[in-house]
């Protein structure tokens, strides 16, 4: 469990092209949380979209993949079970999802005082483009316009540092979330941020950028900016990265 | 709206919650809150939102509802032995019962899901010994000691929710026979580890 206060650290950057099968990225979020926790590599950020899959958390039961026939697929989509909190949702393109690989002990945030703050990041996000969103919403984990969730949240906490993040629809085939229970939410739609627009937006490279900054503001450095990753820093992060997605594109900062 | 903070967490926060009940009950000139200071000897703080529950019980002492705001700091109970990582050890002979303090319950949040170890296995100390899950998020719990799990606590499978409300009591999650009682020398003492909980 981690401890609570203020902070001040540094907070690197990895961003992926592309859409990243969902196995690899949990793959890339373990090894690095094993570097933070040494201390060999500084709290980062993932940033990337996914291939279409429906994930499952700890708790999540396959029952709320509503049509599926066998465990491996629904629709051609793949369905992984993750150690993250939370419950069943979809991933996919036009899904902006970070994952932030934090240090909690370093910056002596608590796992409520995390949470609530990457809901923070995300309503500031989308309260830039004229929407009004809220968090901490009690027994509700996410984030919420009206009562439409536009942003999940799955956390998982070991060793004190701090995997898995939050994903944001942007403009993801929604239809998809009708084919889950997602987040064992039945009675409650999952929108986008192109739908609450009522139209086309920024794009999710955009959107994912500002909410990356605010990310990196609120869990890093005061300054706001991305601390640059030392050369065998980015080694480290980039053999890794090469490991389990041979072929993806990624940049390191 | 009157405010008191308090330490000690839930059973002061009980306390104070029956002189004002009283208080309300009694149509006492003297401000509630003048009350509460003097029996509880406690000074007052910042306004927080009230518990559901705290505001259930005062509504019903008739006619008019005075908001009562009440900020309780985690309670920490005197002949445990804590870890930094938020677990407590009760030892008795040969066998300590473990479970998450006040501190790390509310830190959680409402847990809804609890992994434990099964009966026989051997858990080490500074290692993971099981999972809470919460609202908020999934994370990992470690063991203080080492030594052989001689029986988990089965009621939080059904009831997770015993981690909130009794971390000290119900909510226990394992008990084990442990191997190396100088594991225990490394632990804090109630002060101590409350100390730290206010870094």
């Amino acid at each position: 469990m981690a401890g609570v206060g203020s902070h001040a650290a540094r907070i690197g950057l990895v961003r992926f092209a592309g859409e990243v099968p969902y196995a690899p990225a949990l793959a890339l979020q373990d090894a690095i949380a094993s570097s933070v926790k040494k201390g060999s590599l500084p709290s980062l950020l993932i940033s990337l979209q996914h291939k279409p899959c429906f994930t499952l958390g700890k708790r999540g039961k396959l029952d709320d993949v509503l049509a599926r026939d066998e465990e491996a697929k629904c629709d051609g989509v793949e369905v992984v079970r993750s150690n993250r909190g939370g419950e069943v949702t979809y991933h996919g393109p036009g899904q902006v999802v970070v994952y932030p690989i934090v240090n909690l002990r370093t910056i002596k945030f608590g796992p409520r005082k995390y949470v609530e703050t990457l809901e923070d990041a995300v309503v500031h996000t989308v309260a830039e483009m004229g929407l009004s969103a809220r968090g901490r919403v009690p027994g509700a984990t996410g984030v919420w316009i009206g009562d439409r969730k536009v942003a999940a949240i799955g956390v998982r906490i070991s060793g004190g540092v701090a995997t898995h993040g939050v994903a944001l629809n942007v403009d993801p085939d929604l239809s998809k979330f009708r084919d889950i229970v997602p987040c064992g939410i039945t009675d409650r739609e999952v929108t986008s941020v192109w739908r609450e627009l009522g139209g086309r937006g920024p794009t999710a490279e955009e959107i994912g950028d500002r909410l990356l900054r605010r990310l990196a503001a609120l869990l890093g450095s005061p300054g706001g900016g991305f601390s640059p990753l030392s050369p065998p820093e980015m080694g480290e992060v980039e053999g890794f990265a090469r490991r389990v997605a041979p072929g993806a594109s990624f940049s390191v900062e | 709206m009157l405010s008191t903070s308090v330490r000690q967490g839930a059973r002061q926060l009980r306390l104070v919650r029956n002189v004002a009940v009283a208080a309300l009950a009694n149509g006492s000139a003297q401000p509630i809150g003048a009350q509460i200071a003097q029996s509880c000897e406690f000074g007052s703080a910042a306004l927080v939102p009230l518990k559901k529950t705290e505001l259930v019980s005062l509504s019903q002492v008739g006619g008019n509802i005075l908001p009562f705001a009440a900020r309780g700091y985690a309670t920490v109970v005197d002949g445990l032995k804590y870890a930094e990582s938020h677990e407590w050890a009760k030892v008795d002979g040969e066998t300590a019962t473990i479970g998450i303090t006040d501190f790390a319950q509310s830190e959680l949040g409402d847990v809804v899901y609890v992994e434990l170890p099964e009966v026989g296995a051997t858990v080490e100390a500074k290692e993971t010994f099981g999972v809470v899950e919460s609202v908020k998020a999934a994370s990992d719990v470690y063991s203080p000691v080492t030594g052989e799990v001689v029986e988990v606590n089965d009621a939080l499978v059904d009831d997770p929710s015993k981690l909130n409300s009794e971390p000290f009591e119900g909510g226990w999650m394992m008990k084990v026979k442990v191997s190396d009682a100088s594991d225990l020398d490394g632990l804090m003492d109630s002060a101590a580890y409350s100390a730290s909980c206010d870094e």
